[in-house]
């Protein structure tokens, strides 16, 4: 996380180092290089502290839970926040139950192939959608407005009879195949391109560029930031998934992570501390990847910066 | 979704005609054959008495007329439109705000960003636990009520008072989610527009309302529409809020929870729930093209 | 205890176990069920949420079956404990449904009725000796003909309390109520002493509450509920008051099994059921509620009280069935009953096996103390919970409680209605 802060700061704040000024303290600038003033700012870091102690909270709560020990009372009342002896053992017993890793390892094959597809599937259709002039384009947009509505809830049972169908129960590819292009993101992909100047691929097609050079070239690249969110939200979907890997797959060897997770939670007996340390174990590599993308939520301005 | 600016369209035109097709093509495959044909099958069933073992015969509108009649689907109707009513507004403008709020470098903003969205990638479960503990009789909330000496307060022991803490909750998990679709909507504002507004010395809410407000319009009803939606198909949230069983007397049913209720399990009535399912799909329709309605007039 | 609890609750339903011999006969005609022939090929066995922590007893199992049977090799699954209802319904409508399955009995009966377990009266009716009678019966279903799942382990245990909450109000801790009129007066007189502080329990009653209270469950055909008689509405009317006076917990309306262990844990409800699994949990979990723990009997109006079961199916449409058969068998027989019971606390369905002197001699402690008793208790426990009272109606019968609790309806009127609508979930379950 450090590391992505430091070059997103860094590459931020470069044209305000390159000033003349050769002032000494650090300068706190905003993203248009001006100097920010010290009561806003102030202000601003009381609202993110505000905000943070909102969001993350609850989840400090569930880390301090996963590292208590086996003598402290985890039902106190009231809950007692700080463990009294932090300990990392329940995380080792994490793995002593479950092969944990191995459930990783095909929640991130599942995970990374739901981005990829994704990725190229939602942007190629979002892009027809929203650039190229066809007959039934009106009706394609639909499609997916359409797919976006279907309540899920109904259809699983239906789902899994068709991937029996194809032979694909049981395998990780029948997991990914229902929402590896999902409508969601190719609306979102559409709406990007929409908000595209028409001008920035003008004057390519001008120069002659087909329609895949423009796409790959030119709209493609000033459409980064959307295409980072399409990537975090197919890389959560896929991870975070339980009901319809669990009825695709039988064959335990293959469970993704969020099932396998799901055996702490014993036939017998509760372990909240086991609980507490596979739910850190599920979100730790999510807030991981977002932490290195984020930064390309705001590359749009200077990539898109073609427009004419 | 956001209304096609179809004038410059018009002018990028010659292109291989079968190009297209090929483009859309591998979404569409996957949507028609994994999404909207499974829904076919919810929409045949509407009409028979299938059960989940048991193929079922045609029934006509039975089923639906059974709904009219049903206590429980009109409950369900009306917690899922307050849902709707509660969650949409909250979830258009927060998220915008804290958009607004991390959009600045400052030191540590990274972390902070990170941080929010964290909500987000956490698997509901675990969320739903967290905030029952959270809002029991006994649990943080009350405890700090009480040492401001406010009596404990039932939030989950009331039928309103478990559908606004659900609401809650549904809200605080979208923050960071919808936080990064402005995020990237942001970025396209061109800072000269914001430059601009400053140089002619327009306050914090001025530039909020004549420069970002504007620029953002089509994400807004993005939000909306998307926020809408999922919304009215809430489950998770008010199911871990209220129990399985929805509350207090099942006060707090929203329609997918009882899709799911009557139409899951080896004793599911697999018809009468793919009616519910149907009216679902409906009424998202509708609230679809409410929005975009709202915004082309606003538009105009 | 919570987890238990949830897991068997989703689970359980069994047979009313005295009036099944009434049964009418009808009963789908589900494949063949012969399952006479060599014990050959490859099968596959599975478990509900058992992997993780009986791994190497089931590697065991498997491996001495197969030594005993060279010819078969059994594949093991095993599946979570969250969504297995759902799990299974995928399989038994996609038709890839395990040769050897772990079910409870809500679970076996739409299966058998769909023609998808085997029959084995037919098929391996000379093992029923080895089963305790009320074991082998849960797994019949109202209606129709055979029993449809070898008998697994059982469970019941007793009812715990709150030592120091008992003194807090004033009453005697070592004089824990032992009959339904006692626990309503200790509710009540709990709550009182505490200014409605301190609840006695954290859920509303359920069918198997009613079934211990002494209402008739169901008619003898089991055609048609009757928890709406006169005692059953006694029943509802005795939790009223409890309610109106804060002997219930505030959020007991929308309680489930694992909340109402967390209440209890924290110390917010003086009374909760449940197994001698619980005890090393609340050593675990809740170390300084542990010391005060009291421990008494379940309490019962019918002098039986109430278990779990759980049960191992054959899928009647296993192209394997020889194997299926022995392998279900193997599972389920005495002496491999006895050793998984003595792994975890639970309790064999073989006949004889509670009285092997691990169930019968006490060494003093709480442990061994719960596992004598319930042990006991368990030769003539009844698994209340009708084996066709499904997920929905369950549903149906809380919300019904709930709105007489709240005053919406009066006891009679809400159970009525529970009544009826439980009956038309019955007619089209079909």
């Amino acid at each position: 996380m450090s590391v992505a802060e430091k070059t997103g700061t860094a590459e931020k704040t470069g044209p305000a180092e390159k000033a003349p000024a050769p002032a000494r303290e650090p300068r706190i600038t905003d993203e248009h290089g001006r100097r920010v003033r010290v009561w806003e700012l102030a202000l601003r870091y009381l609202l993110l502290l505000a905000v943070l102690v909102l969001t993350v909270g609850p989840f400090l709560w569930q880390l301090s839970t996963s590292l208590k020990g086996p003598t402290e009372d985890i039902f106190s009342s009231p809950p007692k926040f700080l463990p009294a002896d932090p300990t990392l053992h329940n995380y080792e017993r994490v793995s002593e139950t479950i092969p944990v890793w191995d459930y990783a390892l095909n929640s991130l094959k599942v995970a990374t192939a739901n981005v990829v597809t994704n990725c190229v599937g939602s942007a190629l259709a979002g892009y027809a959608l929203a650039r190229l002039r066809y007959r039934g384009r009106r009706a394609a947009t639909l499609v997916f407005i359409l797919a976006m509505l279907v309540p899920v809830e109904g259809i699983i049972i239906a789902q899994f009879t068709t991937m029996r169908e194809l032979g694909l129960n049981n395998t990780l590819v029948g997991v990914l195949l229902p929402g590896c292009v999902s409508a969601l993101n190719v609306l979102l992909m559409r709406n990007a391109f929409l908000n595209l100047p028409h001008e920035i691929e003008e004057a390519a097609y001008v120069d002659g560029a087909n329609v895949w050079q423009r796409f790959w070239r030119i709209a493609l690249p000033s459409v980064k930031g959307t295409l980072a969110v399409v990537a975090i939200f197919a890389f959560m979907g896929a991870w975070d998934d339980f009901l319809w890997p669990l009825i695709v797959l039988s064959d335990p060897s293959r469970f993704t992570l969020t099932i396998g997770l799901n055996y702490l939670h014993g036939t017998f007996a509760n372990d909240e501390r086991l609980v507490a340390a596979g739910t850190i174990i599920a979100v730790a590599p999510l807030i991981v990847l977002f932490a290195c993308l984020q930064r390309y939520f705001f590359r749009g301005v200077g990539e898109g910066a073609v427009k004419g | 979704m956001a209304s096609p600016t179809a004038s410059g369209t018009r002018r990028v035109r010659r292109q291989l005609p079968t190009s297209p097709w090929l483009f859309a093509a591998p979404g569409l495959l996957i949507t028609g054959a994994f999404i909207l044909y499974p829904f076919v099958s919810t929409l045949v069933n509407a009409f028979t008495d299938r059960r989940t073992l048991v193929p079922g015969e045609f029934v006509g509108l039975a089923n639906f007329r059974e709904l009219l009649h049903d206590d429980m689907f009109w409950t369900g109707l009306r917690n899922s439109t307050l849902y709707v009513l509660g969650v949409v507004p909250a979830l258009v403008l927060l998220p915008l705000l804290l958009a607004l709020l991390v959009q600045k470098n400052i030191p540590g903003i990274t972390f902070f960003r990170s941080a929010f969205y964290t909500p987000v990638v956490a698997s509901i479960v675990v969320v739903g636990l967290i905030w029952v503990w959270l809002l029991d009789e006994r649990g943080l909330v009350n405890s700090l009520l009480e040492t401001v000496g406010a009596s404990p307060v039932g939030f989950l022991s009331d039928q309103w008072l478990i559908l606004l803490s659900a609401m809650a909750v549904t809200v605080w998990k979208g923050l960071g989610y919808y936080m990064i679709i402005y995020l990237a909507a942001l970025a396209n504002v061109p800072r000269e527009l914001h430059e601009a507004a400053a140089v002619d010395g327009a306050g914090a809410l001025r530039r909020f309302l004549t420069v970002t407000v504007p620029a953002v319009r089509s994400t807004m009803v993005l939000v909306a529409a998307l926020s809408s939606v999922a919304a009215f198909k809430v489950f998770s949230e008010v199911y871990l809020m209220a129990g399985p069983s929805g509350g207090p007397a099942g006060e707090d049913t929203t329609l997918v929870m009882l899709v799911q209720r009557t139409g899951t399990g080896l004793t599911g009535r697999v018809g009468y729930a793919s009616a519910i399912s149907v009216v679902v799909f409906v009424v998202t329709v509708a609230l679809m093209l409410l929005v975009l309605r709202a915004d082309r007039k606003e538009e105009s | 205890m919570p987890i238990p609890r949830r897991t068997f609750a989703v689970a359980a339903v069994a047979a009313l176990v005295l009036p099944l011999s009434a049964c009418g006969s009808s009963g789908g005609d589900g494949g063949s069920t012969d399952a006479s022939g060599k014990v050959e090929g490859e099968i596959t066995f599975q478990t509900w949420n058992l992997r993780a922590n009986f791994k190497p007893y089931f590697e065991d199992l498997i491996a001495a079956f197969e030594e005993k049977y060279p010819d078969t090799h059994v594949k093991w699954v095993d599946q979570p404990g969250e969504g297995y209802a759902d799990k299974i319904s995928a399989d038994a409508a996609g038709g890839t449904l395990p040769d050897v399955v772990n079910v409870s009995p809500d679970l076996v009966a739409p299966l058998a009725k769909a023609g998808l377990a085997l029959d084995l009266d037919k098929a391996a009716g000379q093992y029923e000796k080895e089963y305790l009678e009320g074991a082998w019966a849960s797994h019949q279903v109202p209606g129709m003909e055979g029993t449809y799942a070898f008998p697994w382990y059982l469970n019941t245990g007793p009812l715990f309390y709150n030592k120091s909450l008992f003194e807090k109000a004033g009453l005697d801790a070592d004089k824990p109520p032992t009959t339904y009129d006692e626990l309503f007066d200790t509710a009540l007189r709990l709550a009182e002493k505490t200014d409605g502080e301190v609840a006695t329990l954290a859920n509303v009653p359920t069918i198997e509450d009613f079934g211990r209270y002494g209402v008739p469950l169901m008619n003898k055909e089991g055609t048609a509920f009757s928890f709406n008689d006169a005692k059953g509405v006694e029943l509802l009317t005795r939790y009223k008051e409890l309610y109106e006076a804060g002997a219930l917990d505030s959020q007991a309306l929308t309680a489930t099994p694992e909340s109402s262990g967390k209440k209890f844990l924290t110390g917010a409800v003086a009374m909760n059921p449940g197994s001698a699994l619980d005890l090393a949990n609340f050593k675990k979990q809740a170390p300084s509620l542990y010391k005060n723990i009291g421990i008494t009997d379940q309490i019962t109006s019918t002098g039986h009280v109430n278990m779990y079961v759980m049960g191992v199916m054959v899928n009647a449409q296993s192209e394997r069935k020889p194997a299926a058969v022995a392998f279900a068998h193997f599972v389920t027989n005495s002496a491999h009953q006895m050793s998984f019971a003595k792994q975890v606390a639970i309790f064999p369905s073989t006949a004889g096996s509670l009285d092997d002197p691990y169930f019968t001699r006490e060494d003093g402690t709480d442990e061994t103390r719960v596992r004598v008793a319930a042990a006991k208790s368990l030769k003539t426990a009844v698994n209340y919970t009708p084996v066709l009272f499904s997920e929905q109606m369950k549903t149906e019968l809380r919300n019904a409680v709930a709105k007489a609790l709240q005053g919406k309806e009066s006891p009679k009127e809400a159970l009525d209605n529970a009544v009826k609508a439980c009956d038309r979930l019955l007619t089209q379950q079909g």
